[in-house]
Protein backbone atom coordinates (compact mmCIF):
# COMPACT_ATOMS: atom_id res chain seq x y z
CA UNK A 1 0.00 0.00 0.00
CA UNK A 2 1.81 3.29 -1.01
CA UNK A 3 1.82 6.64 0.78
CA UNK A 4 -1.29 8.11 -1.79
CA UNK A 5 -3.38 4.82 -0.97
CA UNK A 6 -3.20 5.39 2.82
CA UNK A 7 -3.26 9.48 2.67
CA UNK A 8 -6.97 8.84 0.35
CA UNK A 9 -8.35 6.60 2.91
CA UNK A 10 -7.72 8.99 5.70
CA UNK A 11 -9.51 11.21 3.48
CA UNK A 12 -12.27 9.01 2.94
CA UNK A 13 -12.65 8.29 6.64
CA UNK A 14 -12.64 11.50 7.44
CA UNK A 15 -15.04 12.82 5.37
CA UNK A 16 -17.54 9.76 5.42
CA UNK A 17 -17.36 9.11 9.06
CA UNK A 18 -18.82 12.02 10.79
CA UNK A 19 -21.27 12.00 7.66
CA UNK A 20 -22.09 8.71 8.64
CA UNK A 21 -22.49 9.63 12.68
CA UNK A 22 -24.32 12.66 11.30
CA UNK A 23 -26.82 10.89 9.22
CA UNK A 24 -27.76 7.61 12.06
CA UNK A 25 -28.43 10.52 15.17
CA UNK A 26 -30.30 12.42 12.35
CA UNK A 27 -28.04 15.27 13.63
CA UNK A 28 -26.49 18.65 12.03
CA UNK A 29 -23.28 20.10 14.31
CA UNK A 30 -21.47 22.32 11.82
CA UNK A 31 -19.44 21.19 9.56
CA UNK A 32 -21.03 17.66 10.13
CA UNK A 33 -24.18 17.66 7.69
CA UNK A 34 -27.20 15.17 7.83
CA UNK A 35 -29.10 16.02 4.55
CA UNK A 36 -32.65 16.06 6.37
CA UNK A 37 -33.82 18.50 4.27
CA UNK A 38 -37.89 18.76 3.04
CA UNK A 39 -38.90 16.12 6.29
CA UNK A 40 -42.89 15.63 6.40
CA UNK A 41 -44.89 16.65 8.88
CA UNK A 42 -45.99 19.65 7.49
CA UNK A 43 -49.54 18.13 8.24
CA UNK A 44 -52.35 20.22 6.87
CA UNK A 45 -54.05 20.37 10.69
CA UNK A 46 -50.76 21.79 11.87
CA UNK A 47 -51.24 25.68 11.94
CA UNK A 48 -47.66 28.02 10.87
CA UNK A 49 -47.18 31.66 11.24
CA UNK A 50 -45.31 33.71 9.10
CA UNK A 51 -44.35 37.17 8.33
CA UNK A 52 -44.03 39.92 5.99
CA UNK A 53 -41.55 42.80 5.87
CA UNK A 54 -43.07 46.00 4.91
CA UNK A 55 -41.72 49.81 4.80
CA UNK A 56 -43.33 52.99 5.22
CA UNK A 57 -41.70 55.38 3.12
CA UNK A 58 -41.63 59.18 3.28
CA UNK A 59 -44.16 59.88 0.60
CA UNK A 60 -46.54 57.73 2.60
CA UNK A 61 -46.88 54.42 0.34
CA UNK A 62 -46.53 51.22 2.08
CA UNK A 63 -44.48 48.92 0.41
CA UNK A 64 -43.70 45.14 0.86
CA UNK A 65 -39.82 44.32 1.19
CA UNK A 66 -38.21 40.94 -0.32
CA UNK A 67 -35.59 40.37 2.38
CA UNK A 68 -33.22 38.93 0.04
CA UNK A 69 -33.09 41.93 -1.59
CA UNK A 70 -31.20 43.43 1.71
CA UNK A 71 -29.70 40.67 3.11
CA UNK A 72 -28.59 38.32 0.18
CA UNK A 73 -25.50 36.71 1.90
CA UNK A 74 -28.49 34.98 4.21
CA UNK A 75 -29.71 33.67 1.31
CA UNK A 76 -32.28 30.88 2.09
CA UNK A 77 -31.97 31.87 5.59
CA UNK A 78 -33.61 35.34 5.90
CA UNK A 79 -37.14 33.69 7.12
CA UNK A 80 -35.35 31.47 9.82
CA UNK A 81 -33.54 34.51 11.08
CA UNK A 82 -36.79 36.62 11.49
CA UNK A 83 -38.56 33.05 12.87
CA UNK A 84 -35.64 32.41 15.24
CA UNK A 85 -35.27 36.38 16.55
CA UNK A 86 -39.23 36.53 17.16
CA UNK A 87 -38.67 33.17 19.65
CA UNK A 88 -36.22 34.95 21.26
CA UNK A 89 -33.64 31.67 20.65
CA UNK A 90 -30.56 33.72 20.86
CA UNK A 91 -31.93 33.67 24.79
CA UNK A 92 -31.82 30.10 24.84
CA UNK A 93 -27.98 28.97 24.11
CA UNK A 94 -25.66 28.15 26.66
CA UNK A 95 -23.20 30.59 25.73
CA UNK A 96 -25.05 33.98 25.75
CA UNK A 97 -23.97 37.14 23.84
CA UNK A 98 -23.01 39.19 26.53
CA UNK A 99 -25.33 42.02 26.23
CA UNK A 100 -27.82 39.38 25.63
CA UNK A 101 -27.11 38.13 29.41
CA UNK A 102 -27.36 41.39 30.55
CA UNK A 103 -31.43 42.09 28.56
CA UNK A 104 -32.22 38.86 30.23
CA UNK A 105 -31.29 39.79 33.42
CA UNK A 106 -32.61 42.62 33.41
CA UNK A 107 -35.76 41.15 32.40
CA UNK A 108 -35.90 38.95 34.85
CA UNK A 109 -35.96 35.55 33.05
CA UNK A 110 -36.58 34.23 29.36
CA UNK A 111 -40.38 33.75 30.60
CA UNK A 112 -40.51 37.98 31.16
CA UNK A 113 -38.74 38.57 27.92
CA UNK A 114 -41.38 39.90 25.28
CA UNK A 115 -41.73 37.94 22.21
CA UNK A 116 -38.63 39.15 19.24
CA UNK A 117 -36.55 41.18 22.25
CA UNK A 118 -34.13 41.98 19.51
CA UNK A 119 -36.26 42.42 16.51
CA UNK A 120 -35.90 46.19 16.92
CA UNK A 121 -32.01 46.04 16.14
CA UNK A 122 -32.88 43.51 13.81
CA UNK A 123 -35.27 46.23 11.69
CA UNK A 124 -33.01 49.01 11.95
CA UNK A 125 -30.44 47.25 10.60
CA UNK A 126 -32.48 46.64 7.37
CA UNK A 127 -34.24 49.48 7.34
CA UNK A 128 -30.72 51.51 7.76
CA UNK A 129 -29.60 49.07 4.35
CA UNK A 130 -32.95 49.79 2.77
CA UNK A 131 -32.36 53.80 2.68
CA UNK A 132 -28.81 53.29 2.78
CA UNK A 133 -29.26 52.68 -1.12
CA UNK A 134 -31.15 55.58 -1.82
CA UNK A 135 -30.88 59.30 -2.53
CA UNK A 136 -31.01 61.40 0.73
CA UNK A 137 -34.09 63.52 -0.48
CA UNK A 138 -35.59 59.91 -2.44
CA UNK A 139 -39.43 60.04 -1.28
CA UNK A 140 -38.92 55.70 -1.66
CA UNK A 141 -37.12 56.20 1.88
CA UNK A 142 -37.95 54.67 4.96
CA UNK A 143 -39.74 56.38 7.81
CA UNK A 144 -40.30 53.16 9.48
CA UNK A 145 -39.89 49.55 8.72
CA UNK A 146 -42.08 46.78 10.41
CA UNK A 147 -42.80 43.16 10.39
CA UNK A 148 -46.18 41.90 10.15
CA UNK A 149 -46.93 38.47 11.46
CA UNK A 150 -49.76 36.43 10.04
CA UNK A 151 -51.09 32.97 10.78
CA UNK A 152 -52.37 30.51 8.61
CA UNK A 153 -54.59 28.36 10.93
CA UNK A 154 -54.30 24.98 8.91
CA UNK A 155 -57.49 22.30 8.34
CA UNK A 156 -57.72 23.99 4.96
CA UNK A 157 -56.38 25.39 2.33
CA UNK A 158 -57.81 29.26 3.03
CA UNK A 159 -57.60 31.31 5.13
CA UNK A 160 -53.96 31.87 5.07
CA UNK A 161 -53.38 35.39 6.70
CA UNK A 162 -54.96 35.47 9.80
CA UNK A 163 -53.59 38.90 10.85
CA UNK A 164 -51.39 38.67 14.61
CA UNK A 165 -49.48 41.47 15.76
CA UNK A 166 -46.89 43.62 14.05
CA UNK A 167 -43.44 45.15 15.01
CA UNK A 168 -42.97 48.73 14.05
CA UNK A 169 -39.33 50.05 14.16
CA UNK A 170 -39.01 54.07 13.29
CA UNK A 171 -35.78 55.06 11.14
CA UNK B 1 -8.90 -5.91 -1.42
CA UNK B 2 -5.45 -5.44 -3.20
CA UNK B 3 -4.52 -1.45 -3.53
CA UNK B 4 -4.21 -2.30 -7.37
CA UNK B 5 -7.43 -4.12 -8.05
CA UNK B 6 -9.03 -0.98 -5.97
CA UNK B 7 -7.11 1.34 -8.63
CA UNK B 8 -8.64 -0.59 -11.65
CA UNK B 9 -12.01 -0.32 -10.12
CA UNK B 10 -11.53 3.34 -9.65
CA UNK B 11 -9.92 4.42 -12.78
CA UNK B 12 -12.64 1.93 -14.49
CA UNK B 13 -15.68 3.93 -12.68
CA UNK B 14 -13.73 7.77 -13.39
CA UNK B 15 -11.74 7.85 -15.91
CA UNK B 16 -10.38 10.72 -15.07
CA UNK B 17 -6.46 12.88 -15.35
CA UNK B 18 -5.31 15.71 -13.87
CA UNK B 19 -7.12 18.55 -16.87
CA UNK B 20 -10.50 16.50 -15.67
CA UNK B 21 -9.86 17.30 -11.68
CA UNK B 22 -8.51 20.51 -12.43
CA UNK B 23 -11.74 21.59 -14.14
CA UNK B 24 -13.06 19.95 -10.86
CA UNK B 25 -11.21 22.72 -9.14
CA UNK B 26 -12.50 25.39 -11.27
CA UNK B 27 -15.97 24.67 -10.98
CA UNK B 28 -16.22 23.77 -7.15
CA UNK B 29 -14.13 27.05 -6.19
CA UNK B 30 -15.94 29.05 -8.88
CA UNK B 31 -18.79 28.43 -7.70
CA UNK B 32 -17.79 29.51 -4.67
CA UNK B 33 -16.36 32.66 -6.05
CA UNK B 34 -19.19 33.85 -7.89
CA UNK B 35 -21.13 33.68 -5.21
CA UNK B 36 -19.09 35.69 -2.91
CA UNK B 37 -18.73 38.32 -5.72
CA UNK B 38 -22.31 38.76 -5.42
CA UNK B 39 -23.26 39.02 -1.79
CA UNK B 40 -23.15 42.02 -0.09
CA UNK B 41 -20.73 41.70 2.64
CA UNK B 42 -21.53 45.47 3.98
CA UNK B 43 -25.40 44.54 4.60
CA UNK B 44 -24.10 41.38 6.85
CA UNK B 45 -21.54 43.17 8.65
CA UNK B 46 -24.95 45.41 9.53
CA UNK B 47 -26.56 42.65 11.70
CA UNK B 48 -26.91 42.78 15.01
CA UNK B 49 -24.46 40.19 16.80
CA UNK B 50 -27.18 39.47 19.42
CA UNK B 51 -29.41 37.87 17.13
CA UNK B 52 -26.71 35.18 16.31
CA UNK B 53 -26.84 31.70 17.22
CA UNK B 54 -23.43 30.29 16.92
CA UNK B 55 -24.10 26.57 15.46
CA UNK B 56 -21.73 23.73 16.08
CA UNK B 57 -18.00 24.70 15.61
CA UNK B 58 -18.81 28.48 15.41
CA UNK B 59 -19.22 27.61 19.30
CA UNK B 60 -15.82 27.27 20.00
CA UNK B 61 -15.14 31.36 18.55
CA UNK B 62 -15.61 34.12 20.66
CA UNK B 63 -18.01 36.38 20.97
CA UNK B 64 -15.50 39.29 20.78
CA UNK B 65 -14.54 38.24 17.73
CA UNK B 66 -17.89 37.96 16.52
CA UNK B 67 -18.13 41.46 17.85
CA UNK B 68 -14.94 42.57 15.89
CA UNK B 69 -16.02 40.61 12.21
CA UNK B 70 -19.36 41.68 12.44
CA UNK B 71 -18.26 45.88 11.50
CA UNK B 72 -18.02 47.45 8.45
CA UNK B 73 -14.06 46.80 8.76
CA UNK B 74 -14.20 43.45 9.69
CA UNK B 75 -16.59 41.65 7.58
CA UNK B 76 -14.71 43.91 4.65
CA UNK B 77 -11.65 42.34 5.57
CA UNK B 78 -13.21 38.86 5.04
CA UNK B 79 -14.95 39.74 1.96
CA UNK B 80 -10.92 41.00 0.42
CA UNK B 81 -9.79 37.78 2.04
CA UNK B 82 -12.13 35.78 0.99
CA UNK B 83 -11.98 36.98 -2.87
CA UNK B 84 -8.61 36.76 -2.72
CA UNK B 85 -8.18 33.30 -1.98
CA UNK B 86 -10.83 32.10 -4.11
CA UNK B 87 -9.48 34.18 -7.02
CA UNK B 88 -6.27 31.79 -6.66
CA UNK B 89 -7.24 28.67 -5.75
CA UNK B 90 -9.98 29.31 -8.88
CA UNK B 91 -7.05 30.36 -11.17
CA UNK B 92 -4.92 27.40 -9.67
CA UNK B 93 -2.00 30.32 -7.79
CA UNK B 94 -0.27 28.10 -5.10
CA UNK B 95 -3.05 25.39 -5.21
CA UNK B 96 -1.58 23.51 -2.38
CA UNK B 97 -1.90 26.33 -0.05
CA UNK B 98 -4.54 28.35 -1.61
CA UNK B 99 -7.03 25.63 -2.37
CA UNK B 100 -6.78 25.01 1.85
CA UNK B 101 -7.00 28.71 2.48
CA UNK B 102 -10.34 28.84 0.54
CA UNK B 103 -11.38 25.68 2.36
CA UNK B 104 -11.21 26.74 6.15
CA UNK B 105 -12.37 30.42 4.94
CA UNK B 106 -15.65 29.07 3.11
CA UNK B 107 -16.06 26.65 5.75
CA UNK B 108 -15.87 29.59 8.12
CA UNK B 109 -18.25 31.85 6.45
CA UNK B 110 -20.84 29.06 5.95
CA UNK B 111 -21.17 28.64 9.68
CA UNK B 112 -21.62 32.39 10.24
CA UNK B 113 -24.07 32.44 7.91
CA UNK B 114 -25.38 29.50 9.87
CA UNK B 115 -25.34 31.23 12.75
CA UNK B 116 -28.03 33.62 11.96
CA UNK B 117 -30.37 31.12 10.22
CA UNK B 118 -31.03 27.26 10.27
CA UNK B 119 -28.84 24.80 8.56
CA UNK B 120 -29.64 24.15 5.35
CA UNK B 121 -28.07 22.16 3.14
CA UNK B 122 -27.47 24.05 -0.66
CA UNK B 123 -23.86 24.82 -0.19
CA UNK B 124 -22.85 21.82 1.96
CA UNK B 125 -22.06 19.73 -0.52
CA UNK B 126 -20.02 22.14 -1.80
CA UNK B 127 -17.81 22.41 1.27
CA UNK B 128 -17.17 19.01 1.05
CA UNK B 129 -15.85 19.39 -1.66
CA UNK B 130 -13.88 22.21 -1.27
CA UNK B 131 -12.56 19.30 1.70
CA UNK B 132 -11.46 16.71 -1.33
CA UNK B 133 -9.92 19.21 -3.36
CA UNK B 134 -7.86 20.73 -0.43
CA UNK B 135 -5.82 17.51 0.07
CA UNK B 136 -5.90 16.63 -3.56
CA UNK B 137 -3.14 16.80 -6.48
CA UNK B 138 -6.08 19.30 -8.08
CA UNK B 139 -3.37 22.14 -9.44
CA UNK B 140 -1.54 19.26 -11.53
CA UNK B 141 -3.20 20.60 -14.45
CA UNK B 142 -5.53 23.23 -15.84
CA UNK B 143 -3.91 25.62 -13.36
CA UNK B 144 -1.78 28.44 -13.23
CA UNK B 145 1.05 26.40 -11.65
CA UNK B 146 1.28 24.10 -14.76
CA UNK B 147 2.23 26.96 -16.76
CA UNK B 148 4.95 28.68 -14.28
CA UNK B 149 5.86 25.01 -13.66
CA UNK B 150 8.74 23.58 -15.51
CA UNK B 151 8.50 19.86 -15.39
CA UNK B 152 5.38 18.22 -15.79
CA UNK B 153 4.45 16.33 -12.11
CA UNK B 154 4.15 12.38 -12.93
CA UNK B 155 1.39 10.38 -10.84
CA UNK B 156 -0.68 7.78 -10.85
CA UNK B 157 -3.80 8.63 -12.37
CA UNK B 158 -5.44 6.83 -9.45
CA UNK B 159 -4.72 10.47 -7.71
CA UNK B 160 -7.07 11.96 -9.57
CA UNK B 161 -9.55 9.60 -10.51
CA UNK B 162 -10.51 9.04 -6.70
CA UNK B 163 -10.94 12.43 -6.16
CA UNK B 164 -13.36 12.90 -8.54
CA UNK B 165 -15.14 9.86 -7.69
CA UNK B 166 -14.67 10.76 -4.40
CA UNK B 167 -17.12 13.77 -4.73
CA UNK B 168 -19.01 12.27 -6.92
CA UNK B 169 -19.97 9.84 -4.00
CA UNK B 170 -20.44 12.97 -1.57
CA UNK B 171 -23.32 13.87 -4.52
CA UNK B 172 -25.02 10.61 -4.25
CA UNK B 173 -24.56 10.47 -0.61
CA UNK B 174 -26.57 13.61 -0.52
CA UNK B 175 -29.78 12.67 -2.45
CA UNK B 176 -29.27 8.60 -0.83
CA UNK B 177 -29.36 9.35 2.51
CA UNK B 178 -31.85 12.12 2.33
CA UNK B 179 -34.32 9.64 1.30
CA UNK B 180 -33.67 7.37 3.77
CA UNK B 181 -33.94 9.92 6.61
CA UNK B 182 -37.23 11.25 5.35
CA UNK B 183 -38.44 7.67 5.35
CA UNK B 184 -37.08 7.10 8.76
CA UNK B 185 -38.24 9.84 10.68
CA UNK B 186 -41.84 10.02 8.33
CA UNK B 187 -42.78 6.98 7.31
CA UNK B 188 -44.78 6.64 4.58
CA UNK B 189 -46.61 9.40 5.63
CA UNK B 190 -44.26 11.49 3.43
CA UNK B 191 -46.47 10.44 0.77
CA UNK B 192 -49.82 11.61 2.16
CA UNK B 193 -51.60 13.38 -0.38
CA UNK B 194 -51.44 16.69 2.00
CA UNK B 195 -47.79 16.66 2.72
CA UNK B 196 -46.42 18.77 -0.10
CA UNK B 197 -49.34 21.09 -0.52
CA UNK B 198 -48.77 22.20 2.75
CA UNK B 199 -45.09 22.35 2.67
CA UNK B 200 -45.06 24.22 -0.48
CA UNK B 201 -47.83 26.94 0.53
CA UNK B 202 -46.16 27.66 3.73
CA UNK B 203 -43.22 28.46 1.75
CA UNK B 204 -45.51 30.87 -0.50
CA UNK B 205 -46.92 32.77 1.78
CA UNK B 206 -43.65 35.31 3.24
CA UNK B 207 -41.87 37.53 1.52
CA UNK B 208 -38.90 36.15 3.45
CA UNK B 209 -37.81 33.82 0.72
CA UNK B 210 -35.70 33.98 -1.98
CA UNK B 211 -38.24 34.06 -4.87
CA UNK B 212 -42.28 34.06 -4.51
CA UNK B 213 -43.59 32.03 -6.90
CA UNK B 214 -47.38 31.17 -6.09
CA UNK B 215 -47.58 27.54 -8.27
CA UNK B 216 -47.87 26.06 -4.52
CA UNK B 217 -51.93 27.29 -4.45
CA UNK B 218 -52.36 24.99 -7.32
CA UNK B 219 -51.23 21.98 -6.03
CA UNK B 220 -54.14 21.77 -3.54
CA UNK B 221 -56.46 21.04 -7.05
CA UNK B 222 -54.41 17.82 -7.86
CA UNK B 223 -54.04 16.21 -3.99
CA UNK B 224 -54.54 12.41 -5.26
CA UNK B 225 -51.47 12.80 -8.22
CA UNK B 226 -48.99 13.96 -5.27
CA UNK B 227 -48.15 10.98 -3.67
CA UNK B 228 -47.20 9.46 -7.07
CA UNK B 229 -45.35 12.44 -7.84
CA UNK B 230 -43.74 12.02 -4.16
CA UNK B 231 -42.99 8.55 -4.91
CA UNK B 232 -41.48 9.17 -8.61
CA UNK B 233 -38.94 11.83 -6.49
CA UNK B 234 -38.25 9.33 -3.73
CA UNK B 235 -36.90 6.72 -6.16
CA UNK B 236 -34.86 8.94 -8.27
CA UNK B 237 -33.04 9.78 -4.78
CA UNK B 238 -32.83 6.10 -4.19
CA UNK B 239 -31.33 5.09 -7.22
CA UNK B 240 -29.16 8.54 -7.43
CA UNK B 241 -25.55 6.45 -6.55
CA UNK B 242 -26.36 5.01 -10.46
CA UNK B 243 -25.37 7.83 -11.47
CA UNK B 244 -21.51 7.73 -10.25
CA UNK B 245 -21.54 3.52 -11.52
CA UNK B 246 -23.80 3.24 -14.68
CA UNK B 247 -22.95 5.89 -17.31
CA UNK B 248 -25.57 5.17 -19.36
CA UNK B 249 -28.25 6.10 -16.53
CA UNK B 250 -26.48 9.36 -15.76
CA UNK B 251 -27.67 11.45 -17.78
CA UNK B 252 -31.55 10.34 -17.40
CA UNK B 253 -30.72 11.31 -13.44
CA UNK B 254 -28.87 14.04 -13.91
CA UNK B 255 -31.79 15.49 -15.89
CA UNK B 256 -34.21 14.43 -13.49
CA UNK B 257 -32.61 16.09 -10.65
CA UNK B 258 -32.07 19.50 -12.55
CA UNK B 259 -36.12 18.81 -13.41
CA UNK B 260 -36.91 18.32 -9.40
CA UNK B 261 -34.80 21.33 -8.29
CA UNK B 262 -36.42 23.60 -10.60
CA UNK B 263 -39.69 22.42 -9.25
CA UNK B 264 -38.55 23.10 -5.73
CA UNK B 265 -37.97 26.33 -6.97
CA UNK B 266 -41.14 27.05 -8.76
CA UNK B 267 -43.62 25.21 -6.36
CA UNK B 268 -42.11 25.66 -2.89
CA UNK B 269 -39.60 28.57 -3.63
CA UNK B 270 -36.47 26.40 -2.00
CA UNK B 271 -33.45 26.10 -4.39
CA UNK B 272 -30.09 24.32 -4.38
CA UNK B 273 -28.00 26.42 -6.72
CA UNK B 274 -24.77 25.29 -5.57
CA UNK B 275 -25.39 21.85 -5.45
CA UNK B 276 -27.26 21.78 -8.60
CA UNK B 277 -23.92 23.79 -10.11
CA UNK B 278 -22.35 21.09 -9.01
CA UNK B 279 -23.65 18.47 -11.34
CA UNK B 280 -20.68 19.66 -13.52
CA UNK B 281 -18.42 17.39 -11.70
CA UNK B 282 -20.06 14.30 -13.53
CA UNK B 283 -19.17 15.57 -17.16
CA UNK B 284 -15.84 13.87 -18.60
CA UNK B 285 -13.70 16.58 -18.93
CA UNK B 286 -11.41 14.55 -20.80
CA UNK B 287 -13.59 13.02 -23.25
CA UNK B 288 -15.38 16.51 -23.86
CA UNK B 289 -11.55 18.38 -24.65
CA UNK B 290 -10.94 15.07 -26.81
CA UNK B 291 -13.91 15.82 -28.34
CA UNK B 292 -13.41 19.47 -28.93
CA UNK B 293 -9.82 18.67 -30.40
CA UNK B 294 -11.29 16.04 -32.67
CA UNK B 295 -9.73 13.01 -31.16
CA UNK B 296 -11.70 10.13 -30.91
CA UNK B 297 -11.95 8.84 -27.10
CA UNK B 298 -11.21 5.16 -25.55
CA UNK B 299 -13.63 4.94 -22.99
CA UNK B 300 -17.44 4.75 -23.68
CA UNK B 301 -20.08 6.74 -21.96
Amino acid sequence: MTRLHVKYAILTCAIFLPLFWSFVYVRNVYPITTWNVMLGGALLERGRSYWILRGETVSGDTVDIPAIKLTNALYSRNWTMVNATVGNRAFQITNLHPANAELLRQAGGLENLPPGARLPDLLRAWGDIYNDRLPGTSPQRLKAIRLDMYRWEGGRYADYDNFIQSWRQDL
Amino acid sequence: MAPGFIEAIVNRVVPASAFALGVSRVVVHGIFLVSVLLTSFSALGRLPVTIMRPTGAMKLLPWSFYDQLLTPAGITVLQIVMVLSLLLSTLGLFTVVSTKLTFLLVLFYQGLLRSFGHFNHDEMLGVYCLAVLAFTPCGDEFSLDQKLRKIKKARPAFAYAYAILLMQLLMAWVYFSSVLVKLRTTGLAYLSPDNLPSLAIFHSLDNLHDTSFRLAFWLPHVTSYLPYAVGLVLLWEIVFPLAVFCHRLRWWILTAGIVFHLSTLFFMNIFFPHQLALYLLFIDWDRLRMWSQGTTPNTSL
